[in-house]
């Protein structure tokens, strides 16, 4: 046996010689395998097969697709499902055996113009595909963002045991369907989240055949989201951002107050580390940013002021000391100021949330 | 009179190159975003590009066979492609090329592979400069290979001719028709096998071996220049083979 090989090849090329196995995109001629499209060759210890880099999509059974009704019959719709043989999605399929097509109006299922999702059942030389919508999360689509790839690209897009997708679904907090076919529809609530996941996914297409794409595809994602950071820091008020941190913050020393004295010192100090980090990041944002929009209210400064002490102070003791103190002082009327801000408000709270939601993800990336 | 304008005495032809040179060759593949494989390629002073769509659904419906695909080529020339104008309807020359790229394309496609589809290939000639047909096979092939279809092997074609008592190849425009014997001969390098061989003029049966073996030469030479731009297309630089140990 030969060593295991993995080359380029083009239509024609020698591959390897001897009695292997041919599996796909392979012919013999002579005493050779040749390759019949332009691909990577792999030689291993089953066969050879070439994958391919070009190609429209052929089918084959059990594959998931993703289709188009394009018409419908009596008895059945015509699917297109990007590929040179139209499909077919029998009535019965989704109304059940008892179908009839003078009770039964296929066009409270399905209209033309529909997306679905469907897996092929049947589909040879003599016949056209045959689908069934007749499992789980198989059906209409109802939403989401439409893409079509070159089919060949599907494996690389979908990658080892579903690392590529995985990768980008959370990273972006979205769905990705993926048809075998080459159609691929993207669902999610954030529209950033959406566009972006549509780069990664067409920068998979572009750059299928090259190493290193899954960190290629990672810093994409990475390098993306401290700049949409800044665009929405940009966007709200540093400020606000501040005084929800500093909201949470100093919630949490009012109540631990209320409860006992000895119990606020140690979960100030707590407090104040973790507001420390964010007040890193919002301290520079609200440095960079030359006028917070909202500046009348004095106690969120204070606040600002305090934390960002804490953070340059933290590693001296006493000084810590001094600070839970200042937190400890902050009364309940600061805390209603900053609701009251934070409601006025409301949108920019909301991008705080979504950029700390982001913040998470990004958290969880790095452990991932 | 011919010879001693077509040859000098240095043995250069017209356009400058000996006997066994080819013209200048480019080819540049995936030039046309819609079609699923294209090529373009300059032959000399020859432009063509090529287009191919599919596997895809026939049209009409009754042209479908049940066992293999349908190839279909159009060679057309286009108005401008000529010293004067060409009328763009398809004129008997034309309709014959058509079949002869498609004859000569088929033995290397799978079309079994696809039953019930066609292939079309669209050979669109922006300026001639004789060898045109041999040229839209070389760019057809690896328009096809482009567009993903199952091939045996890639067509490379070249032509050789006869210049008085010389054998020479890569026939140009004015060689074609000042010259004495033109044949253009397609080839598949891999296989071994000739796909197209036609004959304008006349050859001793010598000449015509020699003439034979020069296009097939020929052919590998071009044969190396497609592979080259398919690579490039989709390997990037890398134009050796990569061989890596899994």
């Amino acid at each position: 046996m030969q060593e295991i090989k993995r080359r380029y090849v083009i239509p024609g090329d020698k591959i390897i010689e001897g009695n292997y196995k041919p599996l796909m995109n392979v012919m013999k001629s002579g005493d050779y395998l040749i390759s019949t499209r332009i691909g990577i060759a792999e030689a291993g210890k089953d066969g050879v097969k070439v994958i391919p880099l070009s190609g429209v999509y052929i089918p084959r059974v059990n594959d998931l697709v993703i289709g188009k009704v394009i018409d419908r019959s009596s008895l059945s719709w015509d699917i297109d499902i990007n590929s040179c043989f139209f499909a077919h999605l029998p009535a019965q399929d989704v109304f059940g055996r008892d179908f009839s097509p003078a009770r039964d109006d296929m066009g409270r299922q399905l209209n033309i113009g529909d997306l679905i999702i469907a897996r092929i059942v049947s589909f040879d030389r003599t016949r056209d595909p045959m689908l069934t919508v007749q499992d789980k999360d198989l059906g209409k689509i109802p939403y989401g963002e439409f893409i079509k790839i070159s089919p060949t690209r599907v494996p690389r897009l979908i990658g080892k045991r579903g690392s590529m997708i995985q990768t980008i679904e959370q990273a972006t907090q979205t769905r990705v369907i993926i048809g075998q076919n080459g159609i691929v529809v993207v669902t999610g609530r954030d529209i950033e989240g959406l566009s972006l996941a549509v780069k990664a996914i067409k920068m998979v297409e572009e750059e299928s055949h090259t190493t290193n794409l899954t960190q290629r595809v990672k810093s994409l994602l990475n390098v993306h989201d401290p700049s949409e950071l800044e665009q929405s820091e940009n966007a709200l008020s540093s400020t606000a951002e501040v005084s929800n941190d500093a909201l949470s913050s100093t919630a949490e020393v009012s109540n631990d107050a209320l409860s006992s004295t000895a119990e606020v010192s140690n979960d100030a100090l707590s407090s104040t580390a973790e507001v420390s980090n964010d007040a890193v990041s919002s301290s520079s944002s609200s440095s960079s940013s030359p006028t917070p929009p909202v500046t009348s209210n004095s106690s969120s400064q204070i606040n600002l002021d305090t934390q960002e002490q804490s953070y340059s102070t933290a590693e001296s003791q006493p000084q810590q000391q001094q600070q839970q103190q200042n937190f400890a002082s902050v009364d309940s009327s600061n805390i209603k100021d900053d609701v009251e801000q934070s409601e006025n408000d409301d949108a920019s709270s909301n991008l705080a949330d979504a950029y700390q939601k982001e913040k998470k993800q990004e958290a969880n990336n790095e452990v991932v | 009179m011919n010879e001693l304008t077509l040859i000098d005495e240095h043995g250069k032809r017209s356009d400058g190159r000996g006997i066994d040179d080819l013209r200048p060759i480019k080819i540049t593949v995936g030039v046309i975003k819609n079609a699923d494989g294209s090529a373009f390629i300059e032959f000399g002073k020859n432009k063509i590009i090529v287009a191919v769509y599919g596997p895809r659904e026939v049209h009409p419906k009754h042209m479908a066979l049940p066992d293999r695909c349908v190839l279909r080529c159009r060679y057309h020339m286009s108005p401008f492609s000529t010293d004067t104008r060409k009328n763009p309807a398809p004129s008997r020359r034309e309709v014959e090329i058509s079949k002869v790229i498609r004859e000569s394309l088929e033995p290397s496609l799978i079309l079994s592979d696809y039953p019930r589809a066609v292939i079309d290939v669209f050979v669109e000639v922006l300026q001639a400069d004789g060898g045109s047909r041999c040229a839209g096979i070389i760019a057809a092939s690896v328009a096809l290979a482009d567009a993903g279809i199952n091939m045996r092997d890639l067509v490379s074609a070249c032509a050789a001719g006869r210049l008085g008592d010389n054998i020479v190849l890569d026939i140009n425009d004015l060689e074609d028709k000042e010259g004495d014997a033109d044949m253009p001969v397609a080839y598949l390098p891999n296989i071994e096998q000739i796909t197209l061989l036609q004959l304008d003029g006349k050859l001793s049966t010598s000449q015509f071996n020699e003439c034979l073996n020069k296009a097939i030469q020929g052919c590998k030479l071009v044969y190396e220049i497609q592979k080259e731009a398919l690579m490039k297309k989709y390997f990037g630089n890398e134009l050796e083979l990569k061989e890596e140990v899994v």
